[in-house]
């Protein structure tokens, strides 16, 4: 019942949607598909994933096939804040590209600053006309920390010299709907990290429109895409987690779906990279991996057209996609419980786990111990 | 003191400091601990070794079996499943015991310490009797202000283990209590700054409890030895000496 609801719901969005003018008319999203080489057998197959990945009903299918035919009626626009390009790297450069990143690389047309071909005076103009022209339409993508307040100059943009808090500020104002590709723009990421000197900070704390959050270091392709199908398809934003991402990626531990977990409850670890047990496929806990407390669904997406993901590579997870990872995942290739604390004591605990700090504060004590004992034994106390 | 004890008889065996074995009606025998106090301290008490055991292994998982095709026993979760059962072992026993401290008739004698709590002279006193300067200052409850002080300490740090050994929890089991706790866990996670460092959390708090116990004997020992009122005794027993004045 509820389904078939949903369906008229998403079927007479996309008759909506189907009226827009598109990106270029000379142009369909279906053609283009073709032209690279895919069947439409390919393409459905590729709706089908999709449709499992947003949690629908496999009859949605055709429903999602549309939906992705129709990602050229949203303009999109993608800002890159202080970041490395690897969420866009990410979609754009693969040898064999997939579905999703023609798709996505297609409708980024509209203003990417990577991808586009215009420059300096002339991009500039083109993001103001974008901005103007969709104004409320268009959909906005940004990747990257953004340095606010009294450090917004650390990073300055374009021919006008703005600043990327400037940028994001005004491109967030009129956009249809918000989201934060990969880390740094979600949660500040690398830049973000303690001392962070330039005052990085996510999107959210920027604009105070709703921002979906979609982590990693970088997202997967299909998490990327996925976001966008499900805007379209919905028209309005997904169910949240406590960190504004969707839930229908980040609902779920890496932990909880990895396939080394049988490993795991047996207690079976590689002691080290290259040993028997990391032959054999053993759990990579005490060699660092953060699955346990990370959420994310790299188990099941994978990264380059599904091709593996770091676990099955047989590398940890390293918890990219949780709110500052960098500082509190602690070292890359040891269990949580070795982290170092670097400031304890005014340096005395300086490099040391909450184990050895631990066993210190027990060696004092039971020196005192043994000194009170001694004492009250040569002078008794009094009752 | 003994206003607030149960008075269970007039005259007493007494052992004198000489070492005679007489009967002493200056002695007197006071409930000090209900049978409900002592079961849940013993409880307690072993489920907290069996938690640290357990969770140095979680921790860091230094028993593993040797790398082979073997069918395997499970030892880690075997070892998760007996800390969360004895987690929840501990809970019971924590919630227990604070259900009696605040309501239970019979443990007016704990609440009366709240008196001495706030009590300067006594706070003093009780200092100058560790550091051996002056005698044991007399008091209206069962504990002295800065046995209270550490036990609160310990509440402090039994509620916050239990708390963030809740939010690892729902993240171990997803259905029943675990969905029940699931999304108000989240909230408490997001706050603490999320699971990565919830888990530290409970690690540090963990080596908290350890200072704790290793405290926590020393003066329950220096007090059998040098106050001699019975008080290892008294939590098995339930029963103190103290001297009728
Ligand atoms: C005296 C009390 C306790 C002590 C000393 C203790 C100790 C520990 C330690 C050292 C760890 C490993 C943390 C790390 O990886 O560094 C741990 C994990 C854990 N504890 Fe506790 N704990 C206590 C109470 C509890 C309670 C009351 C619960 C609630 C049921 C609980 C549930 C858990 C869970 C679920 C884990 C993680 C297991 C996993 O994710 O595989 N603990 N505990
Ligand atoms: S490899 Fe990592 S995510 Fe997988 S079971 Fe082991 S600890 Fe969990
Ligand atoms: S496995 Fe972990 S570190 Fe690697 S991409 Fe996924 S969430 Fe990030």
């Amino acid at each position: 019942m509820q389904s078939n609801s949903l369906f008229e719901k998403m079927s007479s969005r996309l008759d909506e949607l189907s009226i827009l003018p598109k990106l270029d008319e000379a142009v369909s999203i279906p053609q283009l598909i073709e032209e690279k080489g895919f069947s439409r057998r390919e393409f459905m197959g590729w709706a089908a994933a999709m449709t499992s990945m947003l949690m629908l009903p496999a009859n949605f299918t055709p429903l999602v096939a549309k939906a992705a035919e129709l990602a050229d009626r949203l303009p999109l626009v993608w800002l890159h804040m202080a970041e490395c390009t690897g969420c866009s790297e990410s979609l754009l450069r693969s040898s064999s590209p997939s579905i999703d990143s023609l798709i996505f690389d297609y409708i980024s047309l509209e203003y990417h600053e990577t991808i586009m071909a215009a420059s300096g005076w002339q991009a500039e103009q083109n993001l103001e006309h974008a901005m103007e022209k969709y104004k409320g339409k268009y959909i906005l993508m940004v990747e990257g920390g953004i340095p606010q307040g009294l450090s917004d100059f650390y990073l300055t943009v374009g021919a006008h010299g703005k600043t990327g808090e400037k940028h994001a500020k005004e491109a967030a104002e009129n956009a249809a709907a918000i989201f934060a590709i990969g880390t740094c723009s979600s949660f500040g990421g690398v830049q973000a990290a303690a001392p962070n000197p330039t005052n990085a900070q996510p999107l959210s704390k920027i604009t105070n429109k709703t921002v979906i959050n979609v982590p990693g270091c970088p997202p997967s392709e299909s998490n990327i895409v996925g976001t966008l199908v499900h805007f379209i398809l919905y028209g309005t934003l997904p169910a949240l987690d406590i960190y504004n991402r969707p839930k229908w990626a980040y609902g779920l531990r890496i932990h909880d779906a990895c396939e080394r977990r049988g490993r795991f409850d047996a207690g079976e670890f590689v002691q080290q990279f290259g040993d028997e047990g990391a032959k054999k496929g053993f759990c990579l806990y005490k060699v660092g991996c953060k699955g346990p407390y990370t959420f994310n669904n790299c188990s099941k997406q994978k990264f380059n057209q599904g091709t593996s993901w770091p676990i099955q590579s047989g590398h940890g997870c390293m918890g990219c996609s949780e709110p500052n990872f960098w500082d509190t995942m602690g070292i890359v290739h040891e269990p949580l419980a070795n982290r170092l604390y670097h400031t304890t004591f005014g340096g005395l605990g300086s490099d040391a786990t909450a184990d050895k700090i631990g066993l210190g504060l027990l060696t004092v004590t039971a020196v005192a111990i043994a000194a009170h004992a001694a004492i009250s034994v040569l002078k008794n106390p009094e009752v | 003191m003994s206003s607030t004890h149960t008075k269970s008889a007039t005259i007493e065996q007494h052992i004198d400091i000489e070492g005679h074995v007489g009967i002493d009606e200056h002695i007197g025998r006071d409930l000090e601990y209900s049978a409900a106090y002592r079961w849940q301290h013993w409880i307690r008490a072993f489920s907290i070794v069996a938690l640290i055991a357990t969770g140095f292994y979680i921790a860091v998982p230094v028993i593993t079996p040797a790398a082979t095709n073997e069918p395997t026993n499970f030892l880690y979760a075997l070892f998760r499943t007996w800390h969360i059962i004895i987690g929840f072992v501990f809970i019971s026993a924590i919630l227990l015991k604070s259900y009696l401290f605040i309501f239970a008739k019979k443990h007016v004698n704990e609440r009366a310490a709240l008196k001495d709590m706030i009590n300067p002279i006594v706070w003093a006193k009780q200092i100058g009797f560790y550091l051996l300067i002056n005698k044991h200052p007399k008091l209206k409850g069962v504990y002295n202000p800065m046995q209270f002080m550490a036990y609160l300490l310990f509440y402090l740090m039994a509620f916050s283990l239990i708390i963030t050994g809740l939010i690892l929890y729902v993240h171990v089991y997803h259905e029943g209590l675990g969905a029940f706790l699931y999304e108000p866990m989240r909230s408490v996670e997001v706050m603490l700054g999320g699971l990565a460092f919830v888990r530290e959390l409970h690690h540090m708090l963990m080596w908290g409890v350890i200072l704790f116990i290793l405290i926590h004997i020393y003066i329950a020992v220096y007090n059998a030895i040098f106050i001699r009122e019975g008080t290892i005794d008294a939590i098995i027993s339930g029963v103190k000496w103290h001297k009728r004045v």
